[in-house]
């Protein structure tokens, strides 16, 4: 694929965007909290539209069309399934807490909630886990131009950095969160075309679903036995696993996300965030995984146009979206195809790296290297956190070029910390008996009985490290079980240990539990203001879109 | 900041860019699955996006300015 000068045009005039708007909300940021939580001054749209873009990351974005070509679908289940109720969840029955706890992070509620050590233990773990993160996107984006463009790895990886740093480094979390904003709105309009361009070209769905195995255009039909389906889930591992501990794990615990709600401009807006941002959400697949259904489609007409291979003759589907963009795309809306790319690199990026420096500042700095200084040393730490977070990204990025299994490893590493965690928050803010002790207990023993299934099953010829007692049809199936055995496993420890320990006394956790905190019900707020109707409606349109695509 | 100034902007520019390219060069590295001339039905899209930002900003200044009189 070659670019012509328009295409630079269109990529320089993004960077010199976003580079501004950084600039001009420099000016904003007097204090640490300017700088790390935008001083909870965020308008509402701005805060939906951020707290979808912080995951529509490359890898996100490349990976989702390519599951559409490997598992047709599906793969909508990811948001249909997932996401979707996640978030209503969080906008409903979290946010009160998060918001009306003061907290400035999801660690530091930990600590508001049980005790330092379950601080501590997610603190760490989540600032780790952020870095390899935003390492790999990275990674996997100076991979995909190399491949796609030619263009030279260090250039890419290094420069794209560089923009994220300036203008995370200029204004903070705001800068972080406008940003994404455009970057999301580039999104949907540089691969929206590309949607209806390739399936137009496949015959619309009719034309499709003539093409391909109804398992691949069908997301429920075919879940009733793993042998069936293009995924080899069974239904209870993708609605448990899937739906319920993995989704709910990631969308209501990580902080990544949770920031962007945490920085809107009042409990009520913080509420609506993620309700509101379900909306624009539930159509996403139609931009994002469509593409890679059609795809496939299109390998099966007589067009010229080919799935792209791996040297070892196995298709690569990482590379169906920039293939699509090249038979699909001229000179002009190749440009913006490849910018809105790059813009979801960014956007994934700063949410790492601006979360990241949070959690660093308050939860590790703040808290255990130096405690009571003033806030313009915080400010300037939190600056500093921000350079070395990019650079440590970096650093993770050359890490996995000398792993090429470092990403299914990331992957389970968030199933690993995030499943569990959802257990100890689910019955920390809703069961006041929860101990800080049984809390501890259930998320480290619900960690390890993550790693200890995953030593002890394969799936794909991986894992089983200590033994095999079990051989799952996909990797995709153990990570759901992985999940679920961890979510089970710290919900049980968590209650049990918390039965013969003593808990804190209710005073102490007005505003932390249900039960003993007020919930805001505006009543002057007009209804679509309110979470309850925003929640009926959002529910119709999903029951609708699996309806249709049963 | 009204985000709506930079990004109403920015789509606009890219609009009239691709417009352009729609109508004065239609057949430059034109795509081998499209026969369509997608960059003037795209830009026409963000240019009119692009105006609708730009215009709501406008509007809300306005309002401002009103009620703070």
């Amino acid at each position: 694929m070659k670019l012509a000068p328009v295409d630079y045009v269109i990529l320089a005039l993004y960077f010199a965007f976003v580079l501004g708007i950084g600039w001009r909300l420099r000016k904003s940021i007097t204090s640490s909290g300017d700088f790390l939580t935008s001083g909870r001054s965020v308008p509402v749209w701005i805060t939906s539209l951020a707290f979808i873009a912080a995951n529509l990351g490359a890898v996100e974005l490349v990976g989702m069309a390519g599951s559409g070509a490997k598992y047709g679908i599906m793969t909508a289940h990811f948001y249909w399934l997932g996401a979707i109720p996640a978030m209503l969840f969080m906008g409903i029955f979290m946010m009160p807490f998060y918001y009306g706890s003061k907290a400035r992070s999801v660690p530091e509620y930990l600590k508001m909630r049980f005790d330092e050590k379950t601080r501590a233990f997610n603190a760490f773990s989540f600032a780790i886990m952020t870095i390899f993160s935003s390492g790999i996107s990275m990674y996997a984006l100076g991979l995909l131009l190399h491949l796609v463009l030619g263009w030279n790895f260090d250039v890419s990886v290094l420069a794209s950095a560089a923009i994220v740093l300036a203008y995370t480094f200029l204004g903070g979390l705001t800068s972080a969160i406008y940003n994404e904003v455009l970057q999301f709105l580039l999104i949907v309009m540089g691969f929206a075309p590309l949607a209806i361009l390739s399936v137009g070209k496949a015959g619309g769905w009719q034309g499709i679903m003539s093409r391909l195995p109804p398992n691949m255009t069908h997301a429920w039909q075919y879940m009733g036995s793993p042998t069936d389906n293009p995924m080899h889930v069974e239904i209870f591992g993708m609605v448990a696993g899937l739906g319920f501990v993995l989704s709910f794990g990631y969308w209501c615990t990580n902080f990544l996300v949770v920031q962007r709600a945490m920085a809107a401009d009042s409990m009520s807006a913080a509420r609506r965030t993620p309700l509101i941002g379900t909306l624009p959400k539930m159509f996403l697949p139609f931009i994002v995984i469509l593409p890679g259904i059609a795809a496939l489609a299109l390998s099966k007409m007589d067009l010229g146009y080919a799935l792209p291979l791996k040297p070892n003759g196995g298709p690569d589907y990482d590379q169906v979206l920039t293939t699509l963009m090249g038979q699909f795309y001229p000179a002009g809306l190749l440009g913006v195809g490849l910018t809105a790319l790059m813009a979801s690199f960014m956007s994934g990026m700063a949410g790492n790296v601006t979360a990241f420096n949070t959690v660093f500042t308050y939860d590790i700095y703040q808290s255990y290297i130096r405690p009571g200084a003033p806030d313009r040393h915080y400010l300037t730490v939190g600056r500093v956190t921000t350079v070395v977070g990019v650079l440590l990204s970096i650093a993770a990025a050359y890490v996995a070029t000398r792993y090429n299994n470092i990403m299914d490893l990331l992957q389970l590493v968030f199933g690993c910390v995030n499943a569990p965690l959802f257990a100890t928050f689910l019955l920390g803010m809703f069961w006041k008996r929860t101990t800080a002790h049984g809390a501890f207990a259930g998320l480290s023993l619900g960690t390890l009985a993550a790693v200890l299934t995953l030593a002890s099953t394969t799936a794909e010829d991986k894992g089983g490290w200590i033994a095999n007692i079990y051989t799952f049809r996909s990797q995709m199936a153990q990570n759901f079980w992985i999940a679920i055995i961890a979510f089970a496993t710290c919900f049980v420890i968590s209650v049990a240990v918390s039965m013969v320990t003593t808990p804190r006394p209710d005073k102490e956790m007005e505003g932390l539990v249900y039960g003993l905190t007020k919930v805001p019900h505006d009543a002057t707020a007009k209804w679509y203001q309110r979470p309850a109707p925003l929640t009926v409606i959002v529910v119709i349109l999903l029951l609708l879109l699996n309806i249709w695509f049963r | 900041m009204d985000l709506r100034v930079p990004s109403g902007w920015f789509f606009t520019l890219v609009g009239v860019i691709l417009l352009g390219m729609g109508v004065f060069a239609p057949h430059v590295n034109a795509a081998p699955l499209t026969t369509e001339n997608v960059n003037l039905y795209s830009g026409g899209c963000m240019l009119a996006f692009g105006i609708f930002l730009l215009a709501m900003a406008w509007r809300a200044t306005q309002r401002e300015k009103r009620s703070n009189t």
